[in-house]
Order: C-alpha cells, then structure tokens, then sequence
C-alpha cells in the first residue's frame, strides 16, 4: 500500500513540471541510480565568485543531487578590467605591463608573449644573452607558479601542510625575481627587444643555492602529498579528460599533457633560448587528476633542470637590442605565444603604423581550461568538483582579463 | 601498507617543523630590500641640492596609468620654472617606465615601500613644487680644430693629393 502523502507529492510535482522520474530534466547529463521512486528536487548551488576555493572570483552555478553534481555552469566576469580594451591605448613597450596583471601568478610569460609579438613586427632581432635571461627568468617563474598550484591543490583536497611548505620553496624564487626584476609579482622585466637588465650576482648565488635543494625538496613535497592514501583516492581515476576532449575544448600545457598528447610550445614552436635548452616533456596517460598532478611536479623538475642549464650556459653580450624609444611597427597583424605554466599564452596584435596596437587580443590558456569544467565536473561528487578546479590550474586574472 | 604515506608525511611534518621559521616580525626585523627594487618614485638632485627636471614630459608621456602630471610656465627667457610635478602614489603600479623614459636621470625609484596614508588626499602629492627646471643643453658636436676645417674646405682633390703627400 503506498502512502498517500507521496502520491500527492509526486502529483503536485509532476502537474508543475520539475519532477519526471525516467526523464532527465534540461541540462542534466545523468540520472544518479536509487533516486527515481522519490519526489527529490535538485539543488542549485553557488559556489563563488567570493570563496578561496576557486581560485580568485570564479563562480560555479552547480545543480546538485544531494551530493553528487548533476550539471556546472561557469560564470566568469568578476575580475574584468578590459586589459584588451586599455592595450588599445597602451604603447608597445606599456603592454607589458597589462599582462603582468593578465596571469599574475607567472608575470614573465605574459610580458613575454607581447614581447615577442611586438618583435615579431617590428622584426628585431634579440640579443642571446636576452634570449637566455627570457627562458631563465620564465622557468624560475614556472617552479614558483607551479608551487602555488601544489600548495592550493592540496588545499582543496583538503591538505594543509605542504601549501605552507611549497610557499616557503617559492619565497626564495620570489627573492630571485625581486633582485633581477624590481619586483616581487608584477615584474615588466621582459621589453620588445630583450630584458630590462642583466642578472645580479645576488641573484645568481640565491638561485645556485635554491637549485642546489630544489629536488630533494620536490622529492619531500611529493612524498608528503602524493604519496598519502587519502590524497590518492582522491585524485586517482577522478575528472578524466581524454585525448579528443582536451583537443575539443583547446586545452593546453599540463592539462592537454595530462591527456598524452605531446603538445609543448617550448619544444614544437620554439622561442626564446628552448631550442638550445635540453628538456624533456613529460606525459600523462589517461588525463586523470592525478595525471596532471604528475606531469607538473615533473614539469617542476624539468624547470629546474633548464634553469641549471641556462645559469650554465649564459652567454655574454648585450641583453637588450636596440629598438627605438617609441616603437611604431609597419600595418601588419600577428601572433606570438609561449608556454606559460597553464598553457599556450597567446597574443595577437593588429598595428595599424602608429604607437598603439590597434586590436590586442590575448589567448588565455585558463579560459580554455575553465571551459572543460563544464564537461568534467557532472557525475562527480562536490567536494571532487572542489579538487577538480584545482586540478585544472586556473587564473582568474586571464580568464577575465 | 594503506597507511604508511600518512605515517611518512607526518615524519615530513616534523622534520620540517624543526627547520626553523623564514619569517621575520616585520615591523621590528626588516628584510633587505634589493638594489633594484622598486618603489615611489622621488626626484633626484644635482650636487647643489636643485631638481635634476627639465620639464621634457617625457615622465609623463610613458607613465601607462598617466599618473605624472607636469606643470610648467615658460618665462620669455625661454626658461621653465616648474608649477607642480603631481604624482598620483595611490595609482602608481611601480613599473619603472617613467625613470627608464627620463633622459636627464632626473627621477629615480626610491625603497620607500611603507607607502600608507591616512588620508586619501595625500596619496597624491607634489614631487617638486614652485622651482625652476633645469635648461636643456642640446648635445652640440665638439668643436672642430681649426686645421680640420681648413682641411674640409678643401676640395677632394687636394684632399687626395695631401694624403699621398703624407704617405
């Protein structure tokens, strides 16, 4: 006999629409199993744009089923600035500093990608010592971007320690950057046509003694966070971006490597001092969360292992070309990128003759990596979904620009 | 062993609880801020304590905030005397551009970084105020000795017939 409240539950649902066991509403990807003979409603969550979990103003329109994500809508727009738009009004040598505020967790490669650009039309030819400063200045900024992924990684699955530890790792990187640079965040160390200034020795001895503990370190850090149980139930086989979803959606860097597609911009499109750099290019296998976990502590490692190659081998010689006061490249358009640590960074610039750009447009990697979340996150659980947008490594500076 | 990763990072733990702190207490320890490090922007000065500006603008054309604003009279000696050199620290991103730009090394970023005010209205504020700017000197080439002039009036062929006298 069944009761008859449920009945005019279900009837009450049924007559106003929202409830139809056997058929999913609009939007909703899968039916979890064990729910359809009860009058559930689902839930539709925010999570953000306000809350440390993700990652700066990301906001998440979840719909949840109890616990279990039925479907995520990705809003963004939180942290607009029109860095496009205000590029239109910068100088050449000015747009350095609107990509520094693009991705800020990895300055150098923004202000290098519209280095590049800008070289590229103005056809200027950097010095090698330039060119070495660039790669060496990009891959200590990878080793410390990657650490705050690693620590805030391990904050949304729920682990404390290592962000502590992997933030101490990157002060000194940050020391690093501070004495070559000016600055410990927003740098405009890279310029159309080479590097602000030369490397200090101060510099060079602090980068030394880092390199000298940086693997041990890693081989700790790893330890600590990959090599927990709960950490690995957590990851393993969770938020799988295969090989053709990841090229769909644009995917680039870690994310697409994670998938095993061997895709580097360092290595298949070379800039700066890479082609003379040796570095492997690690691949993950099945595009799980704790596939791209190993392919950017291996990144780490490589990072390093190019950083010891560059303080090595860096050439003498000039590290800026020399290029006008006031860069006016002839009418043309064109497009530079470079691997960042969340992906391919690009920037298409349109001159029209004068000082200004006349269309700056910025290809964020984040952007791209945000989109998949919309795809992976249903069927998982929310607090997965929490780890799986730090499993993508986004930056909202470059999403909203 | 389910469980030995958990015993090995708590071993991590402590070992690196024994590593000591990084941090110092700030406002008793202060940490030493590298040469090139970069703060507020101050005006430098000449040997005998006047502004090095020359009221060129070329500060306030590269500034990608226009924050720098230069104000300037010009007298009928064609000399400048400079009315307000404002500049905007609340906006200031601290990029360098403006000292780069300066072609008389005439302002410099200082490691002045405890930048806090209590009140909105000083963050902006004059860097030089009611002084005189400095008058440009146009690079002008050497003077030519005299023998060298006489040598460039000289006509080609002269010119070729001394050098092989020389020889």
């Amino acid at each position: 006999m069944t009761d008859p409240r449920d009945t005019v539950l279900t009837h009450a649902l049924q007559a106003e629409g929202t409830f139809d066991p056997g058929r999913a509403p609009a939007g909703i990807k899968r039916i979890p199993s064990g729910v359809d003979g009860l009058a559930t409603e689902h839930l539709v969550v925010n999570i953000g744009p306000q809350h440390p979990s993700t990652h700066g103003v990301l906001r998440l329109v979840a719909e949840l089923d109890g616990e279990e994500v039925m479907n995520v809508e990705v809003a963004v727009g939180y942290l607009h600035r029109g860095i496009e738009k205000l590029g239109e009004h910068r100088r050449y040598h000015q747009l350095g500093t609107l990509m520094d505020r693009g991705d800020y967790v990895s300055g150098i490669h923004g202000e290098l990608a519209a280095a590049l650009a800008a070289e590229q039309l103005l056809e200027v030819e950097v010095p090698p010592r330039g060119q070495w400063l660039r790669s060496l200045m990009s891959e200590v900024n990878r080793i410390a971007s990657h650490l705050v992924w690693f620590g805030t990684f391990g904050l949304d699955c729920g682990a404390m320690g290592q962000f502590l530890y992997a933030m101490r790792e990157r002060e000194a990187l940050l020391d690093v950057l501070e004495s070559v640079t000016g600055q410990r965040m927003m740098f405009n160390y890279v310029r159309p046509g080479g590097v602000l200034d030369d490397i200090t020795p101060d510099a060079e001895q602090k980068l030394r003694t880092f390199l000298r503990t940086i693997d041990s370190y890693l081989d700790e850090h790893h330890a600590l966070l990959g090599g927990n149980e709960i950490f690995q139930k957590r990851v393993r086989g969770v938020g799988v971006i295969d090989r053709e979803t990841g090229l769909a959606f644009g995917l680039t860097g870690a994310n697409l490597r994670g998938s095993g597609v061997p895709y580097d911009v360092r290595r298949d499109k070379p800039y700066a001092a890479y082609t003379e750099l040796d570095f492997d290019v690690p691949l993950g296998a099945t595009g799980d969360a704790w596939d791209r976990y190993l392919v950017r502590m291996e990144e780490m490692r490589q990072a390093a292992r190019m950083c010891r190659q560059c303080i090595e081998g860096l050439p003498e010689g000039d590290v800026m070309a020399k290029v006008p006061r006031v860069l006016r490249p002839p009418a043309g358009e064109t497009y530079a990128c470079v691997e960042s640590p969340r992906g391919e960074l690009g920037v298409h610039l349109v001159a029209d003759g004068s000082d200004t750009p006349y269309r700056f447009h910025y290809r964020a990697p984040s952007l791209f990596a945000m989109q998949v979340l919309e795809e992976i996150l249903p069927g998982h659980l929310l607090a997965d979904a929490i780890m799986l947008i730090g499993s993508v490594d986004i930056v909202l500076g470059e999403i909203d620009r | 062993m389910w469980g030995k990763g958990i015993l090995t990072g708590m071993r991590i733990t402590m070992r690196n609880m024994l590593r000591g702190p990084i941090t110092v207490k700030y406002p008793y320890e202060r940490l030493e801020i590298p040469e090139r490090a970069r703060w507020a922007v101050v005006p430098k000065y000449d040997g005998e304590g006047k502004p090095k500006c020359t009221a060129c603008m070329a500060c306030v054309r590269a500034c990608p905030d226009h924050i720098l604003d230069l104000e300037f009279t010009t007298r009928e000696d064609k000399s400048k005397h400079i009315e307000r050199y404002s500049y905007e620290i609340g906006a200031c991103m601290m990029c360098g551009l403006c000292v780069e730009a300066c072609p008389f090394d005439a302002i410099e970023m200082s490691h002045d970084y405890e930048l806090a005010r209590l009140d909105p209205a000083e963050l902006t504020y004059d860097l030089l105020a009611d002084v005189d700017a400095v008058p440009v000197k146009r690079a002008r080439p050497a003077a030519t000795p005299k023998a060298e002039l006489a040598r460039a009036d000289s006509s080609p062929a002269e010119l070729s017939r001394e050098e092989a006298s020389d020889e």
